[in-house]
Formats: C-alpha cells, structure tokens, sequence
C-alpha cells in the first residue's frame, strides 16, 4: 500500500487534569465536544492529516489516559514525541503553577530536541479568568516556546495551535533532512509481519 | 484536580511488576474497575524496573529489608585512565563523564530477549499494546567456542555465508536443523522415535556433528544442558527456528530503551480504559469485610473497597510473611568496548546475546550487550547484562564461572556492579482469602512465557468467562459524528466493547 502522507509527527497533550486536554484533542481530530465514554472504547491517541505546504501530514496526537491525576505518566508516552501541547486552564490558577512542574517532567523523559507550545485553554470564560494572558505569554517567553490562548468549547485557536506546531516541527525535520542526518529508530511490531510456519525452509534454495 | 480516589473498585492491584501490570491491563480492558497501586515511585516493582546510572547505585546502597526483592548488591568504579587506548579510541570515559550522562542509561534489573513469535510477541500484537513499545532486533546470537566469541549462523544464508564452519560443517548443521524443523509432522519418522525419552545431546551425538556444531545447537540455538531430554532440545530447537526471518537477522527482539519499558505497556492500557494510577502508595493492612466479602484495603489513612486484589512480592503486608529466596544473581556491566571481534560488532556494535555454560554445561548464564543502538545506553558505551540462577547468596562468587570466560582481556570496564533478585517462596495458597491472589515475581527464563502464564491464570481465577486481553480498537476505528456522542460509530469496534458501551448505556438510562 503507498504511504498516503509525506510526514508522521507524534504529538503530546501535557498538563493538569480538568484543564480539557482531551476536549482540544476531539476539538481538532472530531470536531466534535463530547467526550463522556472514551475511557469505555479506549481511545489512547487520534490521527488527523493535515496539509502544509503541499505536503501531506499526519498527526498523531497522544493523550495522558489519566495518568497525569498523580503524576504516574509511563516514560512510554514520551518515547519518540516530536511535539508537546502543554496545556493550562485559565480559569485554575494552580494549573497555571504546574505547567513549570510539567516542563521540568518533560526534560527528564522526552528527547532533548522536542517542539514545545503553550496553551491557556477554556479562554470562553473570561469572567472566571485566574491566569491573565500576559502572564501566559511571560512564561512562554521564559521557555522559548509558542503560545496561545484556546477553547475547545468555542472552537477558539485549537486548529492554529496545532498547525503552528505541525509547522515548526515540519521545518526542523527538514532542515535534519538536508543535513543528512534522520533520526534511528527500532521497529514497530505489525499484525501483518507473521509468516507461515515453514518460511525458514522457503527462504532460499541454495544447499 | 483533587486526590479524591473512587472508595470502591472492582480489582486493587499492588505493584507495578510486568506480571501485575499484565493482569491490571486485562482487567481494565474488559471493563472491571481497577487501581493499580506501587509503594515505589517508579514503575516496575521491585524487580522489573529499569534505571538511571544514578538510582541504580542508590538502589544497590539501599539498606535490605526482610521483604526487599534486590539484596547483596554492591558495585565498583574501575580506573580507565591508565587504560592504552588504540588510536581511533573515543573521548576517556571517566566517572565524571558518565555519571553526567546517568539519565541516558536505562539499566535493567530484569533484563530479557523477546523470541519473535513468542508468547509476548504474540500477545502484545494481539491485543494491540504493541503500539506502546519499539524493538530492535538482536544483532548477533552468540558462542563461546574455546574462548573466542563467535556469531551463530542463524538463517539459511548465515549457515552458507559464515567462515566459522567448514563446507561439511555447513552441510551437517543443515542438515540437523532440517530435521528438527521437520519434527513432529512426520509421527512415525524413524529417527524421532528412536530418541523418544533420551537426552538431546545423545540425539545430536547420532547425527554425528561435529564438536563445533554441537556446541553452536547446545549453547545457542536449542539452549539446552547435558540432561535436556530429546524432546526438549527439539521444540526448543522449532521455537528457535519458528521466530527467524521475521524482524531482523536473529529470532530475538529486545525492547527499545530497556525492559522496564513493558509493563509501563501494560500500565498505558489499563489506564487508556479508565484504570486509576497512584505511585508511592502503600497499603497498610488488608482485611476482610464478613457481610459483604469484600476486601477493605486501607491506603494510607484511607479505606478502600475491593472486589478481588492482586499483589506483587513485598506490595502488601501478609502473615505470616513469606520467606524471600535468592532466585537470580545478576551483573551488569558498563565498558568502553563491546564484546567479540569486528565482525559481530559492525558499526560500533549493536544488541548481542551470548549463552554461556560452566561445570560441564550444567550451569549456564544469559549475556545481553546493550550499545546506544538499544536506547538503554549513550553512545560509545556498552552494557554487559549477565544472569544466571542464584546458587548462593554471593552474586560475585556466582557469577565467577561466566565472567571469568568472557572479560578475562577487557581492561576497559568502568563499571561492575552485582546483586541478587530474591522471590517469596510460594505462597500457601489456603493462607489466604479466595479474593487476595499473589505474583511470583520473576524466575530465570529467556523471554517472559513464565510470567505471561501466571498472569493468565491468576487472571482466568478472577474472570473465568472472559477473553485474556483481546484487541483493543484502532483509533481510526473509533468515529465519532457531530456533538452528540450517541452518534459514536460503533460498528468498526471490538464485539465486546460494543456490548461494554450497550451496558454502560442501560445504566445511564436506569439512573435516569
């Protein structure tokens, strides 16, 4: 089968419980805001492809299943994460104060070079605004990083935060692409890779 | 969020071992409520984990309990500096150096190969956690043939490309593992019959190889010792067979950045289905509610409600406390040089696995190298795993026998350390309720086929009418229209979720 995308990026949704990490990711990959049963199916990533500059990309964004409630994140989810939304409730003063917990989590577990954004999520409330938007941007700044202010309820800014991402990590990857120098990785183990018992004898007749 | 926990849960779980997370998964997957528990604050229990350079020694320093899993353990800094260095050597590699890389090191306690049609591999694909884990495949399987380090011929273009064996050589191992892929088809196969009950190197004695291929079946392929029956060394010989020319050169996987990656595996679905995950936690005392036969497991100052739990060695007080046993000794190993010649270590040297024997093959230990190319260590240095079954309470005495044959030249070892994995003894099952079932923690073996099937049947106790990890959907079979959730797409899914989702619809109604 022809690979139908040009580039695969795997993303990371990070931060506090009830911050709506989960809604941003039906937000984009649904469009949709409903999400009362995903711990019954199992939904533990979504893809959606996206284009940029005429190529075709697929994201494949990862949510925490809960382990963030206390902080029991499987080094797992990090491993291979080229892009990290850490997400913050403007509206939860405390989740604001953890992003700096959660950065510090990241650069224990995720490899050096990961793309990072900020986003102050639920930002339809703003009678209920603990977290003003030049504090975000303050600490944006401190962490060299993107940042912006969404709501998946509304539909604010969730599709941009997750082009501008895309779009960082398509240039890095492709100035490591010129510079001749792609990532190593292991393999991936596929339902379709098993063989027929006697494939040890049929592999060549030379003897 | 607040720390409120649910007070009742269908299954409590302690310890995060590949065993219990294997059994949590299974639970959560079809749709039991579960908590999984450790009293550590990583992942792995006490026997599974994988760690940084720095918490490894801080564990081997650990002051040993009556419950402790890792005891006896000690390590050494060797002085390289003094070290002649070949020309094209890397940077010196000095404690400083690779302390300052501690983070980049995922050291196993518990370290294994995966057969590549094994039953983990198996299992991981069918249930779907395999999208959780990458593998590299196992460069070379190795030999000790008179204390050179040889690779064994694995695939059919091995046996003809190596320069380790003569054209008749070539011809007799060919021949030989013909044969055994051939046994078991053919039931009235003269030569099988003949061998029925006797020992596999008799068998192999017959087949007149000669005492270099003998040694390449016994150590490397079928895996077998001096009193291993006919029978075994054949099927061990099919299993060796039955996982070549699926993923790499060799029939073995090793799991990228360390073992202790796999039961976070495990954990990742458990908790993708609604599983709850607390680390450093505790449990204090667990009794037993006589109305409603459920367990009251208390959890630092609070009470939970279980329907069943099931506890890693040392995870949960139990009286009378099971003696613990020394059950692995284990070295590991850090060197500025891998092991064996070029050839088995082209491009800087990759995963390699080596079976070693002593007292007349009655003894045997597994060697795994580990370069940067695994994940587990950075780059330019190599990690030695041995591990045998404990003899005594002395690791270094009993590894002795092994380490002796492969690092009598290595002068470039920076760091040795040892220590020995202690298991309870098995646990009087009467000693217990009927809902408290216990793991084992880990016995020697290659792959994990020991510990799949102890979670299988601790699992089929719990749940005896219900599918052992079934598939858990792809994403992109989950569609989901519009805002209304009712609208969830569920033809693409798994019968049985779909039934779950039914259930759970019912309830809501119900309730309503």
């Amino acid at each position: 089968m022809a690979k139908t995308y040009d580039y695969l990026f795997k993303l990371l949704l990070i931060g506090d419980s009830g911050v709506g990490k989960t809604c941003i990711l039906f937000r984009f990959s649904e469009d949709a805001f409903n999400t009362t049963f995903i711990s019954t199916i199992g939904i533990d990533f979504k893809i959606r492809t996206i284009e940029l500059d005429n190529k075709k990309i697929k994201l494949q964004i990862w949510d925490t299943a809960g382990q963030e409630r206390f902080r029991t994140i499987t080094t797992a989810y990090y491993r291979g994460a080229m892009g990290i939304m850490l997400v913050y409730d403007i509206t939860q003063e405390k989740s604001f104060e953890n992003i700096k917990n959660w950065i510090r989590n990241i650069e224990e577990n995720a490899s050096a070079d990961v793309e990072k954004m900020l986003l102050g999520n639920k930002c339809e409330l703003n009678d209920k605004r603990q977290v003003s938007k030049e504090r975000g941007e303050q600490l944006a700044i401190e962490y060299g990083i993107k940042f912006m202010e969404t709501s998946a309820k509304a539909s604010i800014n969730v599709e941009e935060a997750f082009l501008t991402l895309a779009s960082d990590i398509k240039a890095k990857t492709e100035k490591r692409m010129e510079a001749n120098n792609p990532p190593k990785g292991g393999h991936q183990l596929k339902l379709t890779e098993s063989r027929p018992k006697d494939s040890w004898l049929s592999r060549c007749s030379l003897l | 969020m607040s720390d409120e926990l649910p007070e009742a849960f269908d299954l409590v779980v302690m310890g995060t071992g590949f065993t219990e997370s294997c059994i949590a998964a299974a639970a959560s997957r079809i749709g039991k409520t579960v908590l999984h528990l450790d009293k550590n604050e990583y992942y792995g229990g006490d026997s599974w984990g994988s760690f940084s350079l720095d918490a490894l020694c801080s564990l081997l320093e650990k002051e040993v309990s009556e419950s402790s899993a890792l005891r006896n353990g000690s390590y050494t800094w060797h002085n390289v500096a003094a070290v002649d260095w070949d020309t094209d050597a890397p940077a010196v590699w000095t404690r400083e150096a690779i302390l300052a890389k501690s983070r980049r090191f995922n050291l196993d306690l518990c370290p294994r190969v995966l057969y590549a049609a094994g039953e983990l591999v198996q299992l991981l694909i069918r249930s779907n956690i395999c999208r959780y884990a990458e593998f590299r495949a196992v460069d070379h399987v190795c030999m000790n043939n008179n204390g050179e380090i040889l690779s064994v011929p694995c695939s059919r273009s091995d046996v003809f490309n190596t320069k380790i064996l003569t054209m008749v050589e070539k011809r007799l191992l060919m021949k030989f593992l013909m044969a055994c892929n051939d046994y078991g088809e053919d039931k009235c196969n003269e030569d099988s019959l003949a061998f029925r009950g006797r020992s596999f190197v008799e068998y192999l004695q017959a087949q007149r190889v000669t005492e270099k291929i003998a040694s390449c079946v016994m150590q490397s392929i079928a895996m077998c010792g001096p009193n291993s029956t006919f029978e075994e060394g054949m099927q061990r010989t099919q299993r060796f067979l039955s996982s070549l020319g699926r993923y790499g050169n060799t029939p073995f996987l090793f799991p990228m950045y360390g073992c202790g990656e796999l039961p976070q595996c495990f954990c990742r679905l458990c908790a993708v289905f609604g599983g709850i995950y607390c680390l450093k936690r505790s449990v204090d005392a667990v009794s037993m509610d006589s109305q409603s036969q459920e367990l009251l497991v208390s959890c630092e100052g609070k009470t939970l409600r279980a329907k069943h739990l099931v506890s890693g060695p040392g995870q949960v007080p139990i009286n009378p406390v099971t003696p613990m046993r020394p059950n692995i000794s284990r070295g590991l190993f850090i060197s500025c040089s891998p092991l064996g010649n070029e050839e088995i270590n082209k491009g800087g040297g990759g995963v390699n696995l080596l079976r070693l024997l002593a007292d007349g093959g009655t003894r045997e230990a597994i060697v795994i190298q580990l370069s940067h190319y695994s994940g587990a260590c950075p780059e330019g240095l190599y990690i030695f795993h041995i591990t045998t079954p404990a003899q005594s309470e002395d690791p270094i005495a009993d590894l002795a026998p092994f380490t002796s044959q492969i690092f009598q030249n290595i002068s470039q070892i920076v760091f040795s350390s040892h220590f020995t994995l202690y298991s309870p003894q098995s646990v009087e099952a009467n000693a217990l309720p009927l809902s408290i079932h216990c793991t084992s923690g880990p016995i020697y073996e290659i792959d994990y086929d020991a510990a799949i099937s102890e979670a299988h049947r601790i699992f089929k106790e719990l749940y005896p009418n219900e599918e052992f990890l079934p598939r858990a959907p792809d994403p992109e079979e989950i569609v989901i229209d519009g805002e209304d959730p009712s609208a969830l797409n569920e033809h693409s899914l798994p019968e049985d979720l779909r039934a779950q989702l039914h259930d759970m619809e019912l309830n809501s109604t119900e309730n309503q």
